[in-house]
């Protein structure tokens, strides 16, 4: 069995996490983000469930910039708009110097660039990375 | 008021960039999402766990001495007979540890779930344990009611 890494005092719980609500062209928005060990997850809900569920990591080429590989694990593959948010969030989270993968949940009324970009905002102010 | 409790969530967007870090056994309250964590101390491993209680569905994450997110599988009943289906998202197609896990807390309490665990394969007894420490945190939450135990 793998030990933890981190040495922690007993009332500390492994796993950050920030919750927070916002409301989006009227819409309330819900949104947790949480630091794992080896990835982040970032849920952004409207409609009471996590809905389409995407998994975005870095891939580190020895020569120049990284590159991205984003995927739909859940839901919805035919929005273009989840996949560029989660392709921007885990830019974001490379530029930061991070290189864990990203697991993100879009539950969405609506999936407009300006949604998007609401949400994209409010993870990036509220990042744990 | 709807608006007030809307002014005072916008204002803690304004948190900075580092984690809040949460003691064991906080629940936090943002509108309809809640968080809650716990931590049990078993004789020679601590599980960890987290539950994020959407108003459809349920994301739980189970963690076995570390704070690794683990294999993700989401679990619900499905038509036409209400027969629990559950899948593999992120990795775990072999070892199977928390698609049993997801797959049994749908068929006790009817819950739509996603379920994140890094629980080591070849360990049914430290399964069995996170599984039921986890259904009773449920019930005790509220989310189900332990009467009316959904069957198949």
């Amino acid at each position: 069995m793998e030990m933890s890494s981190n040495n922690l005092s007993p009332t500390e719980f492994p796993v950050l996490h920030k919750s927070f609500s916002l409301n989006i062209k009227g819409n309330k928005t819900d949104i947790v983000i949480c630091k794992y060990n080896d990835s982040f997850m970032v849920m952004a809900t409207q409609i009471g469930c996590m809905g389409t569920i995407l998994h975005a990591r870095k891939e580190e080429s020895v020569s120049t910039d990284p590159t991205f590989h984003v995927a739909v694990i859940f839901g919805k593959r035919d929005e273009p708009f989840l996949v560029a948010c989660a392709r921007q969030l885990i830019e974001h989270i490379s530029s930061y110097g991070s290189t864990r993968p990203l697991v993100l949940s879009l539950g969405l009324k609506d999936h407009s660039p300006g949604t998007m970009k609401e949400i994209i905002y409010a993870v990036m102010e509220n990042r744990l990375w | 008021m709807a608006s007030k409790e809307l002014e005072e969530n916008l204002s803690e967007l304004q948190i900075g960039g580092n984690g809040e870090k949460k003691p064991v056994e906080n629940d936090v309250s943002e509108g309809e999402v809640k968080v809650s964590c716990f931590t049990e101390d078993l004789q020679d491993v601590t599980l960890h766990f987290q539950i994020v209680k959407f108003s459809k569905q349920i994301y739980a994450w189970i963690g076995c001495n570390s704070a690794k997110l683990g294999h993700l599988y989401a679990a619900a009943t499905t038509r036409p007979n209400n027969n629990v289906s559950v899948t593999s998202l992120l990795g775990g197609t072999s070892d199977n540890t928390g698609s049993s896990i997801a797959r049994r807390i749908v068929l006790k309490t009817g819950l739509n779930v996603v379920v994140a665990c890094n629980i080591p394969k070849d360990s049914p007894m430290l399964e069995a344990t996170a599984e039921r420490k986890l259904i009773e945190r449920l019930a005790s939450l509220g989310y189900f009611s332990p009467k009316e135990k959904y069957r198949n």
